[in-house]
């Protein structure tokens, strides 16, 4: 279990993260959701030592990060964003030294290590030094050195980055089986569909504040089932456009901006004549309208007004 | 602790996976000796002693005395110049001359009347092997001065004190029994005189060998701890490597943290160090005669001392704000410590005052201590304060450099 409690870094002056605060639970997958410079790298170091909150608590397996470092960090398993490897030395060699750091020894150690091996499909070059493997292989080995030791909590950031979509779904498969197996799984990301298909739970995140946590279901209740529409063309100023919408049940402009605008609106595809006409009406021109049903992507845009993109 | 040998261990095969810095640790300074001593050998530039001697007696006996070093074989090996007494410390202490030699007044009459006297050999610090040279041939000298009287003396007293009082000169039968003895004196005496503890030139060749092996001894000492210092050097930057690589933040979060990781990496420099002293030190050993109980104490001080001088560059890469500039300032230091220290030119052919700044820097400091467990000098007086003092930088070094590595360091 993960409990982060108004959670505060900065970075001289930047404010990397604003209050966040959140529960994750064993035997599940929570999602850490929110574009690049978000503050995920700068939660995940909080959580796991590299880096000293300017304010708040954050507790591992009950254990104060800062307070009991040591015993915090024996209860972590870690996949940096960035790979942590080391070249010249085989995958067996790697895993070796980080599992060395939790203790682990003789026979434990190298069933553990030939597990992780397998499960990660690179047994067959469990010898050869790492700078010969691909990509994705790299990955799997830096996802193999952060479970090769069992942690009750495990910290994945951003794994999936620049990695072929057979290995993307085959970790994705990992990390799932990590979750079954008891696992507090942390997952951060900013792959929406990643984030639908894997978490159990999420917080969505942006400029270092948390904006929005619950389960998929309920983070979905909060779009109150409404559509989203994407029209690009030439429009009147905000207020126009708004008072023109008031005639339509339930729309409600997103986004304004020029040449673009996004509404949300239950039923869209029913009242789109009817949006259409008001908009007409107040001299707007409509080249092209494109239809979301409610998902993250809209709901984030709904709750920071912009598109959540690389 | 177990993690700590994993880390070493770790960071051994990665040295071992890729040897070319290994081999350039090693190779350079085994050059430089190698180089050394072919120009030794060609005997071209064998360093002369200069003696300044003092001879405030002005007698035959004293004149003998610095006679023998302007003979033969010697005169070769050492240049003695006369020069008043005020003359002769001012220069030693400015290290100028490897000795000074102070002949007493009436020293001759002392030796001629079995008398005590004292020779005063004063030594240049700044230089080790050709004053203890001149140190050896000395007290050859008073040997030889020591066996004159015990056989000669009382006639030599005889005519040291003149004729009895009253007499106009001395009698014919003293003149005759004094020849008769003196005459038995010298075919004894040749028997002295010439046999090797007198033979100057036996004995100045056997010096000649002494100072070649010296010479050897000395460069190879210097040569040996160039190697630990480009190690020390050269391993210090892979806390940069680690930082580019990932795994220093991620050793970060391992429950050891920042204390087992650096400790890690120390124990590698340690062993790697103590591989090479291990081996360099024994070759040494075999081939310039050190005493082979000297080797193990002497190699554990150069590992040491070679771990010290890794955390000292260490500190400087990590307060460097990129690899590139760590290695240039380590760089930029490591050249007037290799330089000055000791460990390119030795002190011994270093000006004086340039030896005393080199004997003060660390490297420098750490091969004098070395030099004397090489040699047997050193003394528990010496090493245990030096041992400490080391242990101390360590301490303090690697704190400072965990302070660093966890603060600034990584969050770059
Ligand atoms: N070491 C650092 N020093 C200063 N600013 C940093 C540092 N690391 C991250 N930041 C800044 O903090 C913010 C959050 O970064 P990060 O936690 O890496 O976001 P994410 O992982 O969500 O992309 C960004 O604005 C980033 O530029
Ligand atoms: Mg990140």
């Amino acid at each position: 279990m993960i409990e982060v409690e108004e959670l505060r870094k900065e970075y001289g002056d930047l404010v990397a993260v604003d209050g966040v605060s959140f529960t994750a639970q064993g035997g599940a997958v929570f999602g850490l959701l929110g574009p690049n410079g978000a503050g995920k790298t700068t939660t995940i170091g909080c959580i796991s030592g590299l880096r000293q909150p300017t304010a708040g608590r954050v507790r591992v397996m009950g254990h104060d990060v800062v307070f009991e470092g040591p015993a915090s960090r024996a209860r972590l398993g870690v996949v940096p964003q960035d790979l942590a490897l080391y070249e010249e030395l085989s995958a067996t060699e790697n895993l070796l030294y980080w599992a060395s750091a939790y203790g682990l020894r003789g026979a434990a150690l190298k069933k553990r290590i030939t597990e992780s091996l397998e499960v990660t499909g690179l047994l067959d070059r469990a010898r050869e030094p790492v700078k010969r493997f691909s990509g994705g292989m790299k990955r799997r080995l830096n996802f193999a050195c952060g479970i090769v030791h069992e942690p009750q909590v495990l910290l994945l950031d951003e794994p999936t980055v620049g990695v072929d979509p057979q290995s993307r779904v085959r970790l994705q498969e990992l990390v799932k089986a990590q979750a079954a197996a008891g696992t507090c799984v942390l997952y951060t990301t900013h792959y929406m569909e990643e984030a639908e298909t894997l978490c159990d739970r999420l917080a969505i995140v942006d400029h270092g504040k948390l904006i929005a946590q619950g389960s998929l279901n309920e983070l979905r209740a909060m779009l109150g089932e409404r559509d989203l529409l994407r029209l690009s063309g030439r429009f009147p100023s905000e207020a126009q456009i708004a008072a023109a919408l008031a005639g339509v049940e339930g729309a409600e402009i997103v986004q304004a901006e020029e040449g673009s605008l996004i509404v949300a609106a239950p039923q869209a595809s029913r009242e789109l004549p009817a949006l259409l006409a008001a908009l007409t009406r107040v001299g707007a021109e409509v080249w092209e309208t494109t239809m979301t049903r409610p998902s993250l992507e809209t709901l984030f845009i709904k709750l920071t007004g912009k598109e959540l993109r690389e | 602790m177990r993690y700590v040998w994993a880390a070493a261990l770790k960071d051994i095969r990665r040295r071992l996976r890729d040897p070319l810095a290994l081999l350039i640790w090693l190779g350079i300074p085994f050059v430089i000796l190698a180089l050394l001593s072919l120009v030794f050998r060609g005997g071209e530039i064998s360093p002369q002693a200069r003696l300044l001697v003092v001879d405030q007696d002005d007698s035959m006996v004293s004149g003998l005395l610095v006679g023998v070093f302007a003979q033969g074989d010697m005169a070769q090996l050492v240049q003695a110049e006369e020069v008043s007494e005020e003359e002769g410390r001012r220069r030693i202490d400015e290290g100028d001359g490897s000795a000074l030699l102070i002949i007493p007044e009436q020293f001759g009459n002392a030796v001629l009347t079995s008398q005590p006297t004292r020779l005063t050999l004063l030594t240049n610090p700044s230089q080790s092997i050709l004053p203890s040279i001149l140190e050896e041939i000395l007290s050859l000298l008073v040997d030889a001065v020591f066996y004159l009287q015990r056989l000669a003396g009382e006639p030599l007293a005889a005519f040291a004190s003149g004729p009895p009082e009253g007499a106009a000169g001395f009698s014919d039968p003293f003149i005759a029994a004094t020849s008769i003895e003196i005459n038995q004196l010298m075919t004894s005496l040749t028997e002295y005189l010439n046999p090797p503890r007198l033979d100057v030139s036996i004995e100045i060749e056997e010096s000649e060998e002494h100072k070649s092996l010296n010479l050897g001894a000395l460069f190879f000492q210097s040569m040996f701890f160039l190697a630990i210092l480009f190690a020390a050097q050269g391993m210090s930057d892979d806390v940069w490597v680690e930082h580019r690589l990932g795994t220093l933040r991620r050793a970060l979060t391992l429950p050891p943290g920042v204390g087992g990781f650096l400790a890690g990496k120390l124990l590698a420099g340690f062993l790697l160090m103590l591989a090479m002293a291990v081996a360099g030190i024994s070759a040494g050993a075999a081939i310039y005669g050190f005493p082979a109980a000297n080797v193990a104490p002497s190699a554990l001080w150069a590992a040491t001392s070679g771990m010290a001088l890794l955390v000292l560059f260490l500190l400087l890469q990590l307060f460097a704000t990129s690899q590139r500039a760590g290695s240039i300032l380590s760089t930029l230091v490591l050249f007037p410590m290799m330089m000055l220290g000791g460990t390119f030119f030795p002190f011994e052919a270093m000006p004086g005052w340039m030896a005393a700044i080199g004997r003060r820097m660390p490297n420098g400091w750490a091969l004098e201590r070395l030099k004397e467990l090489l040699s047997g000098s050193a003394t528990a007086e010496t090493m245990l304060p030096a041992t400490a003092a080391l242990l101390a930088t360590l301490v303090v070094g690697t704190w400072l450099a965990a302070r660093r590595l966890r603060g600034g360091f990584v969050g770059r």
